[in-house]
C-alpha cells in the first residue's frame, strides 16, 4: 500500500534521508524514531508532497508520490508538527473546507464535520474563531480536518508535543482504532513510552539510514540484555 | 494479484470524487468570502479608530488627487488645446504613456515579489499542497491576492486622474462607462508578467550560481541607472525653454512605444474622451473599444500563461527551492556591536546591555533593516538631488522655497521615523513579554528595562536622522542659523517620537499576539502614529513659521511694517521654547504611564 523505494534526499551536500526503503500494509502502525535531524520530518515531508526525493521513488497504491501528488494527496491525512489553521476561519468552517477540497458532497461533508467534531471534542469550540484556540484546541481541530475524509494513510509528526494528558489519551486511542479500521498510520515521535504502547512496527532512524526496523520483540532479540523498554533499547541502539 | 487489483481500483474510484477545475475556483471563493467577512467583523468589533483613519485618509487622499489632476487638465484644455485637436493629443500622449508606464514597471515588481511570498515561504501554502489542490488553482489562488494588494495603488492614483480627465474634457458616456474595463485589464498584464517572471525565475534560479545571479543583477542596476540618469539630464540653461520640451519629448518618446500595454491604454482614453463631430466614419468610442480589445486579449493570454505555468512549474520550483541548503553563520560579536558598546560608555551596565541586545536583534532582523535603508536610502537620493534651487537663490521666490523645502524635508524625516517607532519600536514590549520570565528572572529593575528601550530608540533614530537632515541643509545651503535649528528640532523629534513609542508601547501591551506589525495595527499603535504626526506637525510648525519670515524679514521685497525682525526673533526664540516645552511633554508623559503599568505588570 505504502512503499518506500531505495529514497534519498539531500540538503546540498548533507544527506537528510539516505537510502530509505520501507514497506506498510492496511491495519498498521508504523512509528518513525530518532533523533533530531535523523530524516524523520524530512520523511514525512517527502511522502505528503513537500519535497521530492533527490532519488529513489514513494508509492502509495498505484500512484507515485511526484508525478500524481493530487491523487496521494486525496488518499493521506496529514498532521504536521506545527498546524496551519486560518486564523479568521471557525473551526466549523476550516473543517469544512476541507472537506470540500476532498470532493465530499455536501450532505457527507456535514456529517463528516459532526463525527470528527464529536470524535475529537470540539463542540465547544467549533464555531469559535480558530485565532482564539489553544495549542490543544488547535492541534485536535488539525486532526479532524487530517481524518475527515477517512484518509487511507494518516501521517502524524509529533503528535502529542503540547497536548494534555486527556488529549494525549484520546489521541492515543484513535490512533490504534484507526489502525484496527484497515487504515495505515505513520506517526514520527520522540515520546517512546507512545510508540512502545500502540505501535506495531517502528523504525529507528539514524543519520537519515533506517538502523532497525520491525517489531519490538525482534528489537528485544537483537539487543538482548539490554532492557525491555522501548525507551532502553533505542538508547542502547543509538549508542552502538 | 487480485488482490493487488481490487485495491488499485478501490484507490482510483477514491481519487476519481475529486472536485472539478471550476468547484475548486469556488471553494477558494467561498474560503474568501468567509474570511473577509470575519476580518470585517473584527474590524468594526477591534479596530473603529484605525479603520476610521484608514478609510478617512484614503477619501481625503483620493479626493486631494482628483483636485490637483482636475487643475492640472483645466490647465492643458485651456492653454494647449481641447481633446480631438492635434497639439492636445500629442500632450497627452507625453503625459498617460509615462505615466502608465511608470505604474506598469511598478505594478511587474510589486505583483513578482507579493506572488513570490505568497507561494513560497506561506505555510497556507505548505497547508494546500497537502490537500488534492491542482497547482495551478494554487498558482491562480495565490496571484489573485498579488493583483489584488499589487494593484490597489494604481486604482487609487488613476481613478481620480482619468475621472478629472473626463470631466473636465467634458467626456462622452463611453469614456466613463470604459474606464473601468480599461485600467482593470492594464493592471491585469503587468501584474501577470510579474507573475510570470517570479515563476520562472524561482524556477530556474536554484540551477544558477550566485555569482550570476549577482553579475545579472549588478548589470540591471548599472544599466537601469545609466538610462535613467540619461534620461533626466538636461541642460541647466534652456530649463523650461522651447528646446528643453522638444527635447524632453524626443528623450521620453521610448514611453510611447507600441508594443506597450501603457500605449495601449493611452491611446484608448484619446479616442474616448474625444466626440465626433459630423462625421459617420469617424467612430471615437469604436477606435477606444479596439484598443480595449487589445488590453483584454493580451490579459487573457497572460492568465492562460500564469495556469498553464503554474501547473508545470511551481510543485518543480517549490521543491527546490525548499531542498536548499540554508546557510547557518556562526554569530560573533560584530564591529557594530563593539562600537555601540563603546558609544554607550556612559550608561550603567545593565542597561548597556539591554540596549546591545536590542540592537543585536534589530541588527539581525533584515526585515526591520532593510526597510529603514530602503526609505533612509531614498530619503537620502532626493535630498542629495535637491541643490536646484541653489542656482537662483538670490530670487525672494525661490529664497520662500528654500526655506519651506528645508522644513519640509525635516518634517518628512519625522513622518518616516514615526512610522518606524509605531512599527518596530511600539510593539517591543509586547513582544518581551512572551519571554519576560527571562528578563524577571534577572537582577534588572523593570525601570532599566523600559529606559533601555528608550535610548535604544532615541539614540538609535538621532544619527540617522541627524545626518539625513544634514545633507538635505548642506544640499540647500541654508543659514547656519536654520540648520542648528533644524538639528534641534530632529533630536526633540528622536526623543519625543522614542518616548511616545515606548510609553504607549508599555501602558497597552498586547502579549496574545506575536507578530509586531498586527501588535503596531491596533488601537494603541494607530494612536501612536496619529498622536506623532500631530506632534512633528506641532513642532515643526512652532518654528519653521518665524524662522521662515525672520529670514524674509531683511530682504527688501518684504514690507518692514508688518514683519519688524526684533519682533520676529522674539517669535523664533518663544517658538523654540515651545517647542522644547512640547517635547518635554510627549516624552515625559507617556514614559512616566508606561513605567507605572510596567512596574504593575504580571505576566
Amino acid at each position: 500500500m505504502l512503499r518506500f523505494d531505495h529514497v534519498t534526499r539531500t540538503y546540498g551536500s548533507r544527506v537528510a534521508v539516505d537510502d530509505l526503503n520501507l514497506s506498510l500494509q492496511r491495519g498498521e502502525l508504523f512509528a518513525l524514531l530518532g533523533h533530531n535531524g535523523a530524516g524523520k520530518t524530512t520523511t514525512i515531508k517527502m511522502l505528503v508532497g513537500l519535497l521530492k526525493p533527490t532519488s529513489g521513488t514513494i508509492f502509495v497504491g498505484p500512484y507515485s508520490v511526484v508525478e500524481h501528488p493530487r491523487e496521494v494527496c486525496r488518499l493521506i491525512g496529514y498532521v504536521p508538527d506545527l498546524p496551519f489553521l486560518y486564523e479568521k476561519l471557525s473551526g466549523r468552517e476550516f473543517l469544512r473546507f476541507v472537506a470540500d477540497m476532498y470532493g465530499m458532497p455536501e450532505p457527507a461533508a456535514r456529517a463528516a464535520v459532526e463525527r470528527e467534531s464529536e470524535r475529537f471534542q470540539l463542540g465547544e469550540f467549533i464555531d469559535q474563531l480558530t485565532e482564539s484556540y489553544s495549542h490543544g484546541m488547535r492541534q485536535r481541530t488539525v486532526f479532524a480536518a487530517a481524518m475527515i475524509h477517512q484518509p487511507e494513510i494518516l501521517v502524524v509528526d509529533e503528535p502529542m508535543v503540547g497536548l494534555d494528558p486527556h488529549s494525549i489519551r484520546l489521541v492515543k486511542d484513535l490512533l490504534k482504532q484507526y489502525a484496527e479500521s484497515g487504515k495505515i498510520v505513520l506517526m514520527s515521535t520522540h515520546t517512546l513510552n507512545v510508540a512502545e504502547e500502540i505501535a506495531d512496527r517502528v523504525g529507528v532512524m539514524r543519520n537519515g539510514r533506517i538502523v532497525f526496523e520491525g517489531k519490538l520483540e525482534a528489537l528485544r532479540h537483537a539487543l538482548p540484555n539490554r532492557g525491555e523498554t522501548l525507551e532502553s533499547l533505542y538508547l542502547a541502539l543509538m549508542e552502538s | 494479484m487480485n488482490d493487488g487489483n481490487a485495491l488499485d481500483a478501490e484507490l482510483a474510484a477514491l481519487v476519481s470524487a475529486l472536485p472539478t477545475h471550476e468547484r475548486e475556483g469556488q471553494i477558494f471563493w467561498r474560503l474568501r468570502i468567509e474570511v473577509l467577512r470575519a476580518h470585517l467583523r473584527h474590524v468594526i468589533a477591534n479596530a473603529r479608530l484605525r479603520t476610521s483613519l484608514v478609510v478617512g485618509l484614503s477619501l481625503f487622499f483620493w479626493f486631494g488627487l482628483f483636485m490637483l489632476f482636475y487643475k492640472g487638465f483645466d490647465f492643458v484644455i485651456r492653454y494647449v488645446e481641447s481633446p480631438g485637436s492635434r497639439y492636445h493629443a500629442d500632450t497627452m500622449l507625453f503625459v498617460f504613456p509615462l505615466f502608465f508606464l511608470s505604474l506598469q514597471v511598478m505594478l511587474i515588481f510589486s505583483s513578482g515579489i507579493i506572488l513570490y511570498g505568497g507561494l513560497y515561504p506561506s505555510r497556507e501554502t505548505a497547508f494546500l499542497m497537502t490537500l488534492p489542490v491542482r497547482d495551478e488553482r494554487l498558482v491562480y489562488y495565490r496571484f489573485q491576492e498579488a493583483l489584488l494588494f499589487s494593484s490597489w495603488g494604481f486604482f487609487l492614483l488613476a481613478s481620480p486622474m482619468l475621472l478629472a480627465y473626463g470631466l473636465v474634457a467634458n467626456a462622452p458616456w463611453y469614456y466613463f462607462a470604459y474606464l473601468l474595463p480599461l485600467m482593470a485589464a492594464f493592471a491585469y498584464i503587468p501584474c501577470s508578467l510579474g507573475a510570470v517572471c517570479c515563476l520562472v525565475l524561482i524556477y530556474r534560479l536554484p540551477a544558477l550560481r550566485r555569482i550570476i545571479v549577482g553579475a545579472i543583477a549588478l548589470a540591471i542596476i548599472v544599466v537601469a541607472y545609466k538610462s535613467i540618469w540619461k534620461t533626466l539630464e538636461f541642460s541647466q540653461a534652456e530649463f523650461l525653454g522651447n528646446s528643453w520640451f522638444k527635447d524632453t519629448l524626443k528623450r521620453f518618446r521610448f514611453a510611447r512605444g507600441e508594443w506597450l500595454p501603457s500605449t495601449w491604454l493611452s491611446n484608448a482614453l484619446i479616442e474616448a474622451v474625444r466626440r465626433s463631430h459630423n462625421n459617420p466614419r469617424d467612430l471615437p468610442w469604436f477606435e477606444a473599444g479596439k484598443y480595449l480589445v487589445v488590453l483584454v486579449s493580451n490579459a487573457l493570454a497572460l492568465h492562460l500563461c500564469i495556469v498553464w505555468l503554474g501547473k508545470r512549474l511551481f510543485r518543480p520550483s517549490y521543491w527546490e527551492l525548499h531542498a536548499r541548503r540554508t546557510k547557518r553563520p556562526k554569530l560573533t560579536l560584530a564591529w557594530v556591536d563593539r562600537i555601540a558598546a563603546a558609544m554607550l560608555f556612559m550608561f550603567p551596565r545593565q542597561t548597556k546591555l539591554l540596549i546591545l541586545k536590542d540592537l543585536r536583534l534589530f541588527r539581525r532582523d533584515p526585515v526591520q533593516w532593510s526597510q529603514f535603508l530602503i526609505f533612509f536610502g531614498l530619503l537620502l537620493l532626493y535630498f542629495a538631488n535637491v541643490d536646484r534651487f541653489r542656482e537662483h537663490k538670490s530670487d525672494i521666490n525661490v529664497a520662500t522655497w528654500v526655506n519651506i523645502v528645508s522644513f519640509l524635508n525635516l518634517a518628512v524625516v519625522g513622518l518616516i521615523l514615526s512610522t518606524f517607532t509605531t512599527r518596530f519600536i511600539y510593539p517591543l514590549i509586547s513582544l518581551e513579554g512572551r519571554r519576560f520570565w527571562i528578563l524577571s528572572l534577572l537582577p534588572v529593575e523593570r525601570d532599566t528595562i523600559l529606559w533601555g528601550k528608550f535610548l535604544f530608540a532615541a539614540c538609535g533614530s538621532w544619527l540617522p536622522c541627524a545626518a539625513l537632515v544634514g545633507v538635505s541643509d548642506v544640499m540647500l545651503d541654508v543659514s547656519p542659523m536654520v540648520v542648528a535649528v533644524h538639528q534641534l528640532i530632529c533630536l526633540l523629534l528622536c526623543i519625543g517620537l522614542a518616548g511616545m513609542a515606548v510609553g504607549f508601547g508599555a501602558m497597552m501591551p498586547n502579549f496574545r499576539e506575536q507578530s509586531p506589525s498586527k501588535i503596531a495595527a491596533g488601537f494603541g499603535g494607530t494612536l501612536n502614529l496619529v498622536l506623532s504626526a500631530l506632534y512633528i506637525m506641532a513642532v515643526v510648525l512652532l518654528t519653521a513659521l518665524p524662522c521662515h519670515f525672520f529670514l524674509l524679514a531683511g530682504k527688501d521685497e518684504m514690507p518692514p511694517r508688518l514683519l519688524q525682525p526684533s519682533y520676529l526673533r522674539l517669535w523664533l526664540l518663544l517658538g523654540l521654547a515651545a517647542s522644547i516645552v512640547l517635547a518635554a511633554l510627549v516624552t515625559i508623559l507617556p514614559l512616566r504611564g508606561g513605567l507605572r503599568s510596567f512596574r504593575r505588570l504580571e505576566v
